[in-house]
């Protein structure tokens, strides 16, 4: 009660004189949206790069052909080293792997449907293939062990897919050309977007691995071999023994180069990481600045209304106000402040945000983390700006205020 | 009610002590109206002060209500002025930004009164016949309504003892008179009110006159029939 009536109180110093008010709040008005804008792009980009390798697998590595393979850069066929049984020899020997979906990706690949053509990503692999990447046949059905087995030519496409060649129509049980060979659409895949590298994921159409070396490549190898762990955890040391077992089989010597590629799902997050690091540098110094700069404000503005007020301070000792309750009563006027700059800024910010994104492609999010941190400095602003004042108005000796 | 021995203050200022006040010996009573009279800066202000547990002596005894109060800290010292003390000044002191009822309500925020707060306030109000007057805003009060608003705060914790200090000092004789019938209308009903005055007319309606020179009591008598207020 005895705080809720000092609120009160803090509320009508406050509201006496609005424009101090107003001048106190700036500082941490700026500070507070600078903030906001800032913790909610690198959270958001981290989200979204978060949501990226979640698409990727956290527990999942990826084995290229080749060294020197970098994610979302496809690379042409010619690299012949990773094949079938390479992956198979990774199921069998490494405790840790619980699934390897074994596949071969091509880029503008030529497809046609009677007058309609158009360009997909070609991908050829196994059923299992779907569990590994979780993308399901939306409509129809995925390829199957059979059709694995019979070299069919089958496809499951992708709905850009179904747009370029079907202009929308259903295309299940029709027939495409794909590289000219003639296969029929058995399923459409999930809808995916883009990926974190630019590639329309609807734009894949997928069949079986078999078919693709057999009839389409005329090939034997892979092009990369997606393995899903059963540790996470034990990522590192998986990594080390994929390394060894494909360097064994190749027969690499000591201190030659990989021929193979693995990308974890770490890298996948720094590869995908774009938020600019100098931009955020930038904005945190402002943000710091101005929560500085306004803790100074508020506390010198604090000082002078301290001084101000020692007819007010002197009253209230008089009429049975202890030290502390001064000293409250002060700290909950800066805290006022602080916390109404707060919330002004956290509003102003997200604001910001929208405008900035209005311009700009501008990873952001909206969170309650950003927002709890804004306000969490903005308290410990006030309160650190106001105890300096507060002290001063609680030690005044009350007969010296009265004069 | 009140009991000092030997109360002296004494200041350092510039090396040099100043000798405030010096072996008062005082004793007042429950229900009497004392003023103390004395010239400015003869010691008086600070007597009050110290008597209201605003201040604290240098040397000498103070018990207050069966109570020692040299040996009080800061905390305890503002919970006796808080429950036992009412304070009017001569410059009212009110918060200019608060209505006359908040002002009223003041002492009752330290004091951990929650309920009816408004209530208590217009009922002090009225008994200083300001009733009508309990949203008005200091700056919309005349000086003697002012007055009034402080001695309705001074009165709202129904306090032992009132101490005023020069309290028709800033106000025209009209308004001096009527805060003056307020005081003996106090007494009257059985507070105890000690008044610091510098004016022989104002002191003579209490029943009993300190006089102070230099620190120190001079005399101190009974007036044998206090001027009554005419209205």
């Amino acid at each position: 009660m005895r705080l809720l009536g000092m609120g009160k109180q803090a509320v009508a110093a406050l509201a006496d004189n609005k424009s101090r008010t107003f001048l106190m709040m700036l500082g941490i008005v700026i500070g507070v949206a600078t903030l906001t804008i800032i913790t909610s792009s690198v959270l958001g980009a981290r989200a979204k790069v978060m949501k990226n390798v979640g698409k990727f697998g956290f527990d999942q590595i990826a084995v290229f052909a080749g060294s020197g393979k970098k994610l979302g850069v496809f690379r042409s066929l010619d690299v012949t080293t990773l094949t079938l049984e390479d992956a198979e020899a990774m199921e069998a020997e490494i405790g840790n792997i619980r699934e390897v979906t074994p596949q071969i990706n091509r880029r503008n690949v030529p497809v046609k449907h009677g007058n309609l053509s158009s360009y997909a990503t070609l991908v050829c692999a196994n059923p299992n293939w779907s569990s590994v990447w979780q993308t399901r046949a939306a409509r129809g059905r995925f390829i199957s062990d059979e059709d694995v087995s019979r070299l069919a030519r089958v496809a499951v496409i992708g709905e850009t897919m179904v747009e370029d060649l079907f202009a929308g129509r259903d295309p299940v049980g029709e027939q495409i050309l794909i590289n000219n060979l003639p296969f029929k659409v058995i399923g459409i895949l999930e809808k995916r977007g883009t990926s974190p590298a630019g590639v329309d994921m609807d734009g894949r159409i997928l069949i079986p691995l078999s078919t693709g070396q057999k009839r389409v490549f005329n090939i034997d190898h892979l092009g990369m071999i997606k393995v899903a762990l059963k540790d996470p955890a034990k990522m590192d040391a998986t990594v080390g023994d994929v390394a060894a077992l494909l360097r064994e089989r190749h027969r690499i010597q000591a201190g030659t180069e990989d021929d193979f590629t693995i990308v974890t799902p770490t890298q996948a997050m720094t590869m995908a990481s774009k938020i600019s690091s100098s931009f955020t540098l930038f904005l945190v110094l402002v943000s710091a600045v101005s929560l500085i700069v306004g803790a100074i404000v508020i506390a010198n503005i604090m000082f002078i209304g301290v001084n101000e007020r020692r007819a007010e301070i002197g009253i209230r000792r008089a009429v049975g106000a202890k030290k502390q309750d001064i000293l409250i009563q002060f700290l909950i006027e800066s805290l006022m402040v602080a916390v109404g700059g707060g919330i002004i800024g956290v509003v102003t910010g997200l604001l910001g945000l929208k405008g900035l994104s209005f311009f700009m492609k501008f990873p952001s999010a909206l969170m309650w983390q950003p927002i709890v941190l804004a306000l969490f400095c903005a308290i410990l602003v006030g309160l650190l700006a106001g105890i300096q004042p507060a002290r001063k108005a609680a030690g005044m000796n009350p007969v010296e205020a009265l004069k | 009610m009140i009991e000092v021995n030997e109360l002296s203050k004494v200041y350092v200022k510039n090396n040099e002590e100043v000798i405030v006040l010096k072996d008062i010996c005082l004793r007042i009573d429950e229900g009497e109206f004392v003023s103390v009279m004395a010239p400015s800066g003869m010691g008086k202000s600070t007597l009050l002060n110290i008597l209201g547990c605003l201040d604290k002596p240098t040397g000498g005894t103070y018990t207050l209500d069966g109570v020692s109060v040299e040996g009080m800290d800061d905390d305890e010292l503002s919970r006796t002025r808080n429950k036992k003390i009412g304070f009017v000044f001569q410059s009212f002191h009110l918060l200019p930004r608060m209505k006359a009822w908040e002002n009223v309500t003041l002492p009752l925020i330290y004091s951990d009164t929650d309920s009816n707060m408004k209530e208590k306030a217009g009922a002090a109000l009225n008994e200083v016949g300001l009733g009508d007057r309990v949203e008005h805003l200091p700056r919309e009060l005349s000086g003697g309504q002012q007055q009034r608003v402080a001695i309705a705060r001074a009165l709202i914790n129904d306090p032992r003892i009132i101490f005023a200090d020069e309290p028709t000092g800033n106000l025209d004789s009209a308004s001096g008179t009527e805060v003056m019938r307020i005081f003996k209308e106090l007494h009257r009903k059985g507070r105890t009110l000690v008044l610091v005055t510098h004016d022989m007319e104002t002191a003579l309606q209490s029943d009993r006159i300190i006089e102070m020179r230099d620190g120190g009591i001079v005399a101190d008598r009974t007036v044998e029939a206090p001027t009554e207020v005419t209205k």
